[in-house]
């Protein structure tokens, strides 16, 4: 069919394309865990977090402050849920019962993150991670690390080890 | 090809310690029975090892000394010397000398920058070792501090007194490592072998399933049901011996965790030597009960507070000789360092026979500091007096010293015991006769014996230590008392708390438990914890089990929050907290105060008057109790213990009334009313008894005794007592 009407001079050229392409692709990216929160879209450093678990449930531990919502059991080991709503200003989520928990740790500890759903996990070229505008509001200036776009929608990044180093230091 | 000594001197310094434990447990048993010729040979044996592999590493300065020990243990073996008190002291002084000696050369690991030998003890050795006891004896003793001091890390600062000063390096040993019994070791790696293999079992069982599962067919349908069976039969027992193993091996493991209290307690008594020497004392030191085992955990958190304790009972407990001597008591003062076990806990103390806590002067110097107000100083008993010294920042020592005194540590102590190893610390002191602390500590953080409690749906822990009782209480006798609740739990007001409320328990959506249901309404279930003598009644939904669990810790970043002291895992793999008692009864009395601080508010203006009320009881939550009902009314209220204590604060001041139990220690409120009517002062005052005792024969007994009013505890009602009062005051 149509592979016998292919002459040698289109070979030829398609392989130096191919070889030109191999050469062209060493840009450095970035792995990021995207995920959403009432309808925002943030993201966290790919490294920073170790696992991501669902349908876990959470206890109530007594005299903690809102952000930190209970503890989860993972593998037997004890892991804090750290609910950013209050840190983004943003309204605390109604039903929790389909969220996902990014296990992630930085500034020497490790706790889980309670976000609305993981989006995707990308690798994203770091030259498309652009500074954070000065529009940022104040209360994110501290924490936002970059800003990227995906799927058309803006991504805010944000800093693991500024947002931890608060809760090592005093809970938050 | 040149040797590495190096490689050599871990080994020596492992061996050595050994031997200079065993030379002091020698030089001990040596001045209990200076005859035994078995025990000196083994002392003997010690110090001639040490000799001899210190040699063989060039360590000339351990090499000397132990060589002039085992001159003067050689002169006691064949008789040509006689055991003495002072030589036992310079003996002793040997022992000391190598085990600073080794310890600094277990630090650097390098034989060259060992320090110098001291000179001076060798000397007053060598002499002894050749007859001249007495002049070695007082010339060593007037050379040593010196060199002693020179010899070990001296301060930047210079010493504040004219005479060196030893700075005192005062440092027990704990372990990085554990050894482990090669038995025990094996004990677990065969459990482990059998947990291997009956995960096997199991695998065979999945196998087995899958068969059953493949051959069914609706046509066979009973012949299948009785393969299952067995198969669900044999799967119980499977997992039934799963589960006697898993136990054991827990067992085993938590067990390798144990150590000896010995850890602690063994070098405790050169500490002692050690910080006496620095500060002129003549200190005996008793150690018992170091085979106890803790968990290493607690072990290692141990030593900081015992030695605070132990230089605290040498520098401020006990007295120089000559105010010993002047007292009639030996020159010679004695710490003891004891522990026993005391059902789940292991209680450590630190007792000395010196002059007691000077409460005066702790009560003077606490006003004097600003710690307590002028009306509280005169309103604290003795105990709640001699507990100031918990505070941060408290010291009672007139002169500052360098071993203890400046103003730091009795609160270290107690955090460290209180927070960190979940334990109590208490004091019991008595003028003239001595101080004992004591530590009360759970035998193991890791297991624990938990009660575990509903409340709004939501499973949380106690630890058993704290648990007092477990209690139903009819809703008709709760009482109210300053805007809040109390029982009466024999002859004692126990204040209630909702534990839902105290926590901030939010409701878990679609449970009911038990008693919200009704089905089981028979009142209130009530579980009281008690943190010494202070107890707090917790209403609780319902009681879910009771059993030994894993205390697991919380993250880093939570360990501030003190309500919490860890997690379990329950069987249905639900994680609940366990509560610190302590921190719960911190919480419930800052609610109080801010109840009883409205109250009074509420009633200041009304009252007007400050009348000077004595509440007598031997209870403290009572006494507490009546003081905040009191005080909300904007009486003055002043506490006693017992009957003794309330009549030696009547006669010490003035009251314009006096509230007063029955049953009491030292003396009862009956006799407390009678001996009171007899004083000039107090023949018109008015004297309420307020008691559990509700028979007629009891009422007209206190009413013939000569008090005025008599309210039963049963009827209390905070009205009724002010009321009362109110009345008798006019």
């Amino acid at each position: 069919m149509n592979q016998q009407e292919i002459t040698l001079d289109q070979v030829l050229s398609q392989q130096r394309e191919a070889k030109r392409e191999i050469v062209n692709v060493d840009e450095p990216t970035a792995k990021l865990v995207i995920f959403e929160l009432q309808g925002e879209w943030f993201a966290f450093q790919g490294e920073k977090i170790r696992e991501i678990l669902s349908q876990v449930d959470v206890f109530f531990v007594p005299g903690c402050p809102t952000s930190l919502q209970g503890v989860i059991n993972v593998r037997g080991d004890i892991e804090s849920v750290i609910s950013l709503h209050e840190l983004l200003q943003l309204p605390e989520s109604v039903d929790i019962s389909s969220s996902s928990y990014l296990l992630g740790s930085g500034a020497g500890m490790s706790s889980t993150i309670r976000v609305d759903k993981v989006v995707d996990v990308v690798d994203v070229l770091l030259s498309n991670i652009h500074q954070p505008p000065t529009t940022v509001p104040q209360h994110l200036r501290e924490i936002v690390s970059g800003i990227v776009q995906f799927n058309e929608k803006t991504v805010t990044v944000l800093d693991l080890d500024r947002i931890f180093a608060d809760y090592s230091h005093g809970l938050g | 090809m040149a040797l590495d000594i190096k490689k050599f001197i871990s080994r020596f310094v492992e061996e050595a310690r050994e031997h200079i434990k065993r030379l002091g447990e020698g030089l001990d048993a040596m001045s209990r029975d200076s005859g035994d010729s078995e025990n000196i040979n083994a002392v003997f044996r010690s110090a001639h090892t040490i000799k001899g592999s210190s040699r063989m590493l060039k360590l000339s300065a351990i090499t000397e000394t132990a060589h002039k020990m085992e001159d003067v243990l050689g002169a006691l073996r064949d008789g040509s010397l006689h055991y003495r008190p002072e030589l036992g002291s310079l003996l002793y002084r040997g022992v000391d000398a190598i085990a600073v000696l080794v310890e600094s050369l277990a630090k650097s690991g390098d034989g060259a920058t060992l320090p110098p030998v001291n000179e001076a003890l060798c000397a007053s050795l060598a002499q002894v070792a050749t007859g001249e006891l007495s002049a070695a004896v007082t010339q060593s003793s007037s050379i040593d501090l010196a060199s002693d001091g020179a010899q070990l890390t001296v301060k930047s600062t210079p010493p504040p007194l004219a005479t060196p000063t030893l700075p005192a390096q005062a440092k027990l040993n704990t372990a990085d490592t554990v050894r482990v019994r090669l038995a025990k070791l094996d004990e677990l790696i065969k459990l482990m072998g059998e947990v291997v293999s009956s995960h096997a079992t199991l695998r065979q069982r999945l196998h087995d399933i899958r068969v059953i599962e493949r051959d069914a067919s609706p046509e066979s349908w009973e012949q299948h049901w009785v393969r299952l069976h067995h198969f669900g039969l044999t799967l119980r027992d499977d997992v039934q011996s799963q589960e006697l193993l898993m136990d054991e091996l827990h067992d085993k493991a938590l067990i390798m965790r144990m150590l000896p209290l010995a850890m602690v307690f063994d070098s405790a008594g050169r500490v002692v030597r050690d910080l006496a020497h620095s500060v002129g004392k003549e200190v005996e030191c008793v150690v018992s009960g170091a085979e106890i085992e803790l968990d290493r955990q607690m072990i290692d958190k141990l030593s900081e507070p015992v030695i605070h304790l132990l230089r605290n009972a040498i520098d401020h407990g006990l007295e120089t000789s000559a105010v010993r001597l002047a007292a009639g008591k030996s020159p010679q003062g004695r710490v003891i360092l004891s522990a026993r076990q005391d059902g789940g806990w292991v209680v450590i103390e630190v007792a000395d026979d010196g002059g007691g806590v000077p409460v005066e002067a702790v009560r003077e110097k606490a006003l004097r500091k600003g710690f307590i107000s002028a009306d509280q100083a005169t309103g604290l008993s003795d105990q709640e007096v001699v507990d100031l010294i918990f505070l941060p920042g408290f010291s009672t020592s007139a002169i500052i010293t360098d071993i203890s005194g400046r103003g730091v540590g009795m609160d270290v102590v107690k955090q460290s015991i209180v927070d960190d190893l979940q334990g109590e610390v208490t004091v019991e002191t008595r003028l003239g006769v001595g101080t004992t602390f004591s530590l009360r500590l759970p035998l193991s953080l890791a297991v624990m014996r938990v009660l575990l409690v509903d409340v709004n749906g939501l499973p949380f822990g106690f630890t058993a230590q704290y648990v007092d009782e477990l209690i139903r209480v009819p809703h008709e006798e709760m009482l109210t008392v300053v805007e809040r609740n109390a029982v009466i739990i024999r002859n004692e007001f126990v204040p209630v708390v909702a534990l839902a409320d105290l926590l901030h328990a939010p409701k878990r959506l679609g449970k009911t438990t038990r008693s919200q249901a009704g089905t089981f309404d028979h009142g209130m279930l009530l579980v009281v914890v008690r943190v010494r003598n202070e107890k707090l009644a917790l209403a609780v939904d319902d009681l879910l089990d009771e059993r030994d669990m894993v205390i697991k810790p919380l993250p880093e970043h939570m360990c501030q929050l003190t309500m919490v002291s860890g997690m379990v895992i329950t069987g249905r793999n639900e994680l609940v907290s366990v509560l610190h008692a302590p921190a719960l009864l911190e919480l419930a009395r800052q609610a109080r105060g801010q109840a009883s601080r409205t109250e009074a508010a509420d009633h200041a203006g009304a009252q007007g008057t400050a009348y000077k009320i004595l509440v007598v009881d031997d209870s403290l939550n009572t006494r507490e109790i009546e003081k905040d009902v009191l005080e909300a009314w904007g009486y003055h209220v002043t506490l006693a213990e017992d009957g003794m204590d309330g009549l030696q604060q009547a006669r010490a001041g003035t009251f314009d009334a006096i509230l007063t139990d029955v049953e009491m220690p030292k003396m009862d409120g009956f006799t407390l009313t009678s001996m009171l009517r007899q004083e000039e002062e107090y023949r018109d005052t008015p004297i309420v008894i307020i008691t559990s005792r509700e028979k007629e024969e009891d009422k007209r007994r206190g009413i013939e005794v000569g008090a005025d009013a008599y309210i039963v505890k049963g009827d209390f009602d905070q009205n009724s007592l002010v009321d009362t009062l109110r009345s008798l005051l006019g």
